[in-house]
């Protein structure tokens, strides 16, 4: 478990980065429509603290075919001398001669372009890959569109001065990162006369992609490191567990002069013997488990797998696993041989506490006595229970996150979004479409990618309604009002963190125009798109200060009126609403195998965690059970014996997993993945009944198996023990 | 030794009084502002200045051998481009600046700062204990009578209010105007919280105790330093609406500039730039508080004015004239500036018998002839030169005007010269000139030069300086700074030849 | 028909070389009432044989016939059955359960699913009889080895066992209160009693001493063993 969640904590939090250092990814890209070479890189040669800078040109909508596969709407960059900002992960780079392309290594895989084959491009003909790129300022396809790289060497010699010679594409590399403040300013100072300019940071980048997956991959890391914590809580537990069992033997050696360091060391060598195989085992099964489906993952991101790189930290997981029960051993080994050795050959767990009132009634069965049995290790009881209760909580946790994220993948409610359809049409449509059967309101919905005006590498989504948006889109607002005047905005409480923004403030837009429009804030909502960096703004505003605001019809369908008939009598510019992460199937497959990864784990640790409390319960209570079979118990009394010990287990395990998934990790989770919406991830009851059910089952599993093998051997070896 | 006059002992003490007060400015000023000791550079290339080693004299021979230094005949400064400006000014046109190239000194971020900047030169220049400071031209930058009153009190001493309107800041830079090509120190990086309003409180300028000889620049007498004023400038100096925005499709054809022929120097058409304003003063404008102080000058008023605080013969024609410092060293000082508009230099008729005749006049004596303009790019320039390069005891012809620290060596016939410039306190690296004149063995001259730093007290001074640093548009990108054989260095001069 | 017999029970413990046949052919015959005590030096196989007789582990050959169950035949649910019914254990360490009180331990066979009615009664009485009224609330922990050992008997009989088999009773337990106990045992009425034991007091108390030498019973002490003992 702690590997699995190492994997994953550390593949996905740090992908991001990892891809910048691989790509050696731009602090600042730039992108306008397109202008003369000379004139930006005069401009961007004038910006302090640059450390380098490239131009490119970028076609897009390019018509692309390669083997049976082909698309229309390819990206191809251009790229010039100086830095790429892109990785080589496979063949070489571009040398200048003509005929050579490289593509993004998503696209490779998914068509299954091998190095040395060709992609077809419209007007320049077959080309031949020489290599493959990942560079994490955008996803990879299939979620993002296909990209491939061109040389302008290459182009130049082919096509000579009938080349356009403008560019639409200024990388920016900084000497110190920390200026990116001053030189975004100083760049928007001087832009003027660029058009449709927009300012993309590293960190707006980071958005951009995280939006893909990011809410899922902060689910996940979150969860791993709740995992981490637990699966630590739970190894502690089952060395001192090991200890509380030697008591009488430590004891023993106590009595006859055995120093105290020389028993805890004792101890904790036969911890390490016994944690050294297991955590190789641990260490190399979890990572098997999940390295291979979060890679897939991360190439879906763009971004590297860890490769070596994970190397130390797995090691360093596989000398924590190895420490943390050698020092759990050692401890308590140290501690209760501190005690007098009288006590300790009592058999003494713990300093002895007067017998409890309650007694073992007339009627009283023998699950009863396992269950006193169980209770009668008090301390083993609770945190076996509660180690045995996070489990619990993880798997639900787990269910609860694969439902909210089929939830937020299909279901556009679930975002406050009301429409269910988009049609790329003008607003001269508006009328025409609401004749159409079954459409209950249309309007135009405007969208424009902007940054905050003064703090320029905040990205911001401005969405625009000419009416009253809360028929389309609703997010929950979680305070201040909703727009009533023109100078108004809504913002998305991830917008509202970042910026610091409440009901009154001022929200300055900077938009692609490079004009700067101001609203008052007038209340903040909970939305998942772009990670809830949104602002939703009277559409008569937002066009005054950019007419070239892009433009799609929302459509919203009657309730019980038929969505695809709809889609269907609006033809082929009609699209279904999109969620927060339906940025493609590919995607939340492989979420949902690393989910599948992370849960299977948790379920196998649930159930060793049973075993082994019944193991433990069992061995130490072997003579017990021996006598109990001298005396003529058969096999069923021993099994509901057993029972009585395991419920004494799992039935405060499953109050406390279903609370704690409930009132803790469920809200904590919440909050660290999505902070900026109420994303409900509190397990329901189909949730919570799968989760008792598999529990049920599991200590059915447990008692039968433990119960053969207690029973199995003679009698006399047990009340030897 | 000279003796300190009366008035200047006051305002020594008014100025420390400030300084104890704390009032206007925060740390005390120990620094000298020579660059020999230490200055303000940028190693890592990340657009921050940090302080830094000094540059030590270097040798310049390309006039004649190095030889020692046998006494010194005369200290000077030259400080020159301070364009201290009133920011409040509807009559300024900041929306120009965008559209770059030749605009871009319509607008700067660090621009609230000017008369502040100065008074931090004058206090460098007192370190430096000269026998006079020669005031290079653009001392002002907008014509402005409010802008030279401020400047003219920086210079000679006392209290500094660089603010107009009610008192306050009405200009672009407030943080109300959703102009992004603007920088607002309230919200844009670098944030400095309240400088606006720090920027026009009232401030004690130390002064100068020494004689400072005035040029005249395009800017004392011209709008912008390009337009002659005009009634509708006028009006709009002391008015109450201030253009602040470009008027939507009032976009400028690159390459096309307010000015006629296309020649940024040429004369401007006024029917052209009344045209322009009347139809931006159309569009959107702004309210701003009237004030009459902001009055624009002719250039006769500018002339006699600086004439008489330099207590020189008055006259409000051209601002030449000839003044001996010590024993020998003259001073010739022409002036180069255009009345009618126009940024760059002209020679008027006349001038350049009178500059031969002010050689003649000087005998013996070392000549360094002063003007804003620099005269290799005046119109008539080359006709200034040819006399100079005549004359074998002129040594430096010294200018401003282009912001730049720049030091070329003219040879000729009667011996050579050197033809300096200054950078400008306003764009990047605001310096003055520190330049000693020393007679050296054997009868040759050398002179010693180096850059003072502006030490203005508190953090508004190094604000400017940080500001003009990323101006990307400013000092930085331009190399103003020069190389450096442009700025410490020791300028050798063999013996006059005549 | 005695309550307990046994025919050619032989049992080897260990696996190949270290194997070592501890009983050879053992053949014991107890009536009901007879009280039957056998000596023998440590690991010559004495509790082997009576954990043989109670059920508790299963001899190589031979037959063992309980109260008419032949145990050798029967599987492992049906011996803890007659485990249950017929046969009463007294160890030599009690074994009593620590979590429970005496008199639940005394109650715990009347317990178990497939007891005899009427255990909490007969439960009751033998702790009044056996005078543990007092101590039956306690836990094991607080009571001295004769008081435990005597609710090990109390539970031992609890279901009215035919046969009732002692490992090493007094083992652990000083002269007063191992006489306690072997009177006891003693009196017991009509159940076979077997003990297993090293002591001659024990013996005493028997009406047959048997001993086991070289894996079988033998009536007549070996030459130099109780000799030892007696001088000792």
């Amino acid at each position: 478990m702690l590997t699995a969640a190492l994997v994953v904590s550390d593949s996905l939090g740090r992908g991001f980065d990892r891809g910048v250092r691989a790509a050696d990814l731009p602090d600042i890209i730039v992108r306008f429509d397109p202008a003369p070479r000379g004139r930006v890189a005069r401009r961007v040669a004038a910006l302090p603290d640059v450390a380098g800078f490239s131009l490119r040109q970028e076609a897009t909508g390019v018509f692309i075919e390669s083997g049976p596969h082909s698309s229309g709407s390819a990206s191809v960059e251009i790229v010039g001398p100086g830095r790429r900002g892109y990785a080589i992960v496979g063949g070489r780079d571009l040398t200048g001669r003509p005929g050579q392309v490289l593509i993004e290594r998503g696209l490779a895989t998914s068509w299954g372009i091998p190095l040395g084959g060709t992609v077809e491009l419209a007007d320049l003909g077959a080309q031949r890959v020489v290599g493959f790129t990942q560079s994490p300022d955008d996803v990879s396809y299939p979620l993002a569109v296909p990209r491939l790289y061109l040389s302008r060497t290459a182009l130049q010699a082919r096509f000579g001065t009938q080349l356009d010679p403008r560019v639409n594409v200024a990388q920016i590399w900084l000497r110190d990162p920390r200026n990116l403040d001053e030189v975004l300013v100083q760049a928007r100072a001087t832009s003027y006369g660029l058009h449709g300019l927009r300012f993309v940071t590293r960190s707006g980048v980071r958005v951009l992609i995280d939006q893909a997956a990011g809410i899922v991959i902060d689910l996940l890391v979150a969860l791993s490191v709740i995992a981490l914590v637990s699966a630590v809580v739970m190894l502690a537990a089952s060395a001192r567990a090991e200890v509380q069992r030697r008591l009488r033997a430590i004891g023993v050696r106590r009595a006859v002069g055995a120093p105290r360091g020389h028993l805890a060391a004792a101890q904790g060598l036969e911890a390490l013997l016994a944690a050294v195989p297991a955590a190789t085992l641990g260490v190399v099964a979890g990572a098997l488990a999940t390295y291979s489906p979060t890679s897939r993952l991360l190439t879906l991101l763009n971004e590297p797998p860890p490769g070596t790189g994970l190397v130390g930290p797995l090691l360093a997981v596989w000398l924590a696993a190895i420490a943390i029960p050698v020092l759990a051993a050692a401890w308590p080994a140290w501690r209760a041989a501190g005690r007098p050795a009288v006590e300790l050959l009592a058999g003494a767990e713990l300093p002895r506490r007067r017998a409890r009132a309650s007694t073992w009634g007339p009627r009283a069965g023998l699950g009863l006595l396992g269950a006193r049995l169980a209770g009668a290790r008090r301390v083993r009881l609770v945190t076996t229970a509660t180690a045995l209760g996070m489990s619990c909580a993880f798997i639900l946790l787990m269910l609860a996150l694969a439902s909210a994220l089929s939830a937020l993948e299909t279901d556009p409610r679930a975002l406050g979004k009301r429409y269910q359809l988009t049609a790329g049409l003008p607003s001269s449509e508006v009328a025409h479409i609401r004749q159409i059967p079954g459409v209950q309101a249309v309007a135009p919905r405007y969208e424009v990618r902007a940054v905050d005006s003064f703090s320029l590498h905040e990205t911001i989504d401005v969405i625009a309604y000419p009416g009253d948006h809360t028929v389309f889109e609703a997010p929950a607002l979680l305070s201040g009002t909703r727009i009533s005047s023109p100078r108004q905005a809504e913002v998305g409480a991830g917008l509202a963190d970042a910026l610091g923004l409440v009901p009154g403030s001022t929200l300055a837009i900077e938009l692609p125009s490079g004009t700067e429009l101001r609203l008052r804030v007038s209340g903040i909502v909970g939305s998942f798109d772009h990670d809830g960096r949104v602002a939703y703004v009277p559409a008569a505003a937002l066009l005054a200060a950019d007419p070239s605001a892009s433009e799609v019809l929302a459509i919203r369908v009657r309730p019980g009126a038929d969505v695809a008939a709809v889609s269907a009598a609006l033809g082929p510019v009609a699209a279904p609403a999109s969620g927060a992460i339906a940025r493609g199937v590919p995607l939340v497959d492989t979420l949902r195998s690393i989910l599948r990864a992370v849960a299977i784990v948790d379920g196998l640790v649930c159930l060793y965690a049973l075993l082994q409390t019944c193991a433990l319960t069992v061995q130490e209570r072997r003579r017990t059970i021996a006598v109990l079979q001298a005396l003529g118990a058969a096999g069923p009394a021993i099994a509901r014996l057993l029972a009585g010990a395991v419920l004494a287990l799992v039935v405060p395990a499953a109050v406390l997993g279903v609370l704690l998934e409930r009132l803790v990790l469920g809200p904590i989770l919440a909050k660290l993945a999505a902070g900026y919406a109420a994303l409900s991830l509190t397990a329901g009851a189909p949730e919570v009944g799968a989760v008792l059910g598999g529990l049920a089952l599991a200590s059915a599993a447990a008692v039968a198996w433990v119960a053969a093998q207690s029973t199995r051997g003679a009698v006399v070896k047990g009340l030897a023990a | 030794m000279r003796r300190v006059t009366r008035r200047e002992a006051l305002i020594e003490l008014t100025a420390a009084g400030a300084l104890l007060a704390g009032c206007g400015s925060g740390a005390p000023v120990t620094d000298s502002g020579s660059t020999v000791v230490s200055t303000w550079t940028d190693a890592m290339g990340t657009g921050n200045l940090e302080r830094s080693s000094g540059e030590a004299l270097l040798a310049r021979t390309e006039l004649g051998p190095a030889r020692e230094g046998a006494a010194i005949l005369t200290t000077l400064a030259h400080v020159t481009d301070a364009h201290v400006l009133d920011a409040s000014s509807p009559a300024r046109v900041p929306f120009l600046d965008r559209l770059g190239e030749p605009f871009q000194s319509t607008f700067r971020p660090q621009e609230t700062l000017t008369a502040q900047v100065l008074a931090g030169a004058v206090r460098a220049i007192r370190g430096l204990r000269p026998d006079a400071v020669i005031q290079g031209g653009d001392l002002i930058d907008n014509a402005q009578s409010n802008e030279l009153t401020w400047a003219l009190e920086a210079i000679r001493g006392g209290a500094v209010r660089p603010a107009s309107g009610r008192l306050g800041y009405y200009g672009v830079q407030l943080a109300e105007n959703p102009d992004p090509f603007y920088y607002r120190p309230d919200l844009d990086a670098p944030q400095h919280l309240g400088l606006l309003s720090r920027a026009v409180r009232r401030f004690i300028s130390p002064g100068l105790p020494t004689p400072v000889y005035p040029v005249l620049g395009d800017h004392d007498i011209l709008v912008a330093g390009e337009l002659a004023p005009t009634d509708v400038t006028r009006g709009l100096a002391v008015g109450e609406h201030a253009l602040w925005e470009l008027p939507r499709g009032l976009e400028l054809p690159p390459g096309l500039s307010l000015t006629a022929g296309g020649s940024p120097d040429g004369p401007p058409v006024p029917v052209l730039v009344d045209q322009f304003l009347v139809q931006a003063l159309a569009g959107p404008k702004v309210r701003v508080p009237a004030d009459p102080a902001r009055r624009q000058l002719s250039a006769h008023e500018v002339v006699a004015e600086l004439r008489a605080a330099a207590r020189l013969p008055a006259d409000s024609g051209l601002l030449d004239y000839a003044v001996d410092v010590g024993r020998s060293v003259r001073l010739i000082v022409v002036d180069l500036a255009r009345r009618a508009g126009g940024s760059g230099g002209r020679v008027h008729p006349g001038q350049a018998d009178w500059l031969s005749a002010e050689l003649d006049n000087a005998g013996k004596r070392w000549v360094i002839v002063v003007s804003h303009h620099p005269l290799v790019s005046s119109e008539g320039g080359e006709q200034l030169l040819g006399v100079l390069d005549g004359h074998p005891r002129v040594i430096a012809a010294i200018a401003g005007h282009i912001h730049r620290n720049e030091i070329i060596p003219r040879p000729s016939p009667a011996g050579g010269y050197w033809m300096i410039t200054t950078a400008s306190l306003i764009d990047y690296p605001q310096q003055a000139r520190a330049i000693r004149v020393l007679e050296t063995a054997g009868g040759g001259v050398a002179l010693e030069m180096w850059m003072l730093d502006h030490v203005f007290g508190g953090d508004l001074g190094q604000i400017s300086r940080e500001l003009a640093y990323l101006d990307a548009q400013g000092g930085r990108p331009r190399r103003f700074s020069g190389d450096r054989l442009d700025r410490n260095v020791t300028l050798y001069r063999a013996p006059a030849r005549g | 028909m005695p309550v307990l017999q046994a025919r050619g029970v032989t049992k080897t413990v260990g696996s190949a070389r270290a194997a070592r046949s501890l009983l050879v052919g053992v053949d014991l015959d107890v009536q009901a009432g007879e009280v039957v005590a056998v000596l023998g030096r440590s690991g010559s196989g004495k509790s082997t044989l009576l954990h043989l007789l109670g059920g508790l582990d299963r001899p190589d050959t031979g037959r063992i016939i309980v109260a008419g169950h032949e145990l050798t035949a029967q599987r492992a649910r049906a011996l803890a059955r007659t485990r249950l019914r017929h046969v009463g254990f007294v160890f030599q360490s009690f074994h009593l359960i620590e979590e429970l009180s005496g008199a639940e331990n005394v109650l715990v066979p009347a317990r178990l699913p497939g007891a005899p009615r009427g255990g909490e009664k007969r439960g009751r009485s033998l702790i009044d009889g056996l005078g543990l009224s007092e101590i039956a609330g306690r836990r094991p922990h607080e009571l001295s080895g004769g008081e435990q050992q005597r609710l090990a008997i109390a539970r031992a009989l609890v279901n009215d066992p035919e046969l009732v088999l002692a490992d090493e009773p007094t083992g652990n337990l000083d002269q007063e209160n191992g006489a306690i106990v072997l009177s006891l045992l003693r009196s017991l009425g009509s159940r076979a009693v077997v003990i297993v034991t090293h002591e001659p007091e024990a013996a005493a108390i028997a009406d047959r001493v048997l001993h086991l030498r070289e894996g079988r019973l033998h009536l007549a002490p070996a030459a130099g063993g109780l000799r030892l003992r007696e001088t000792a």
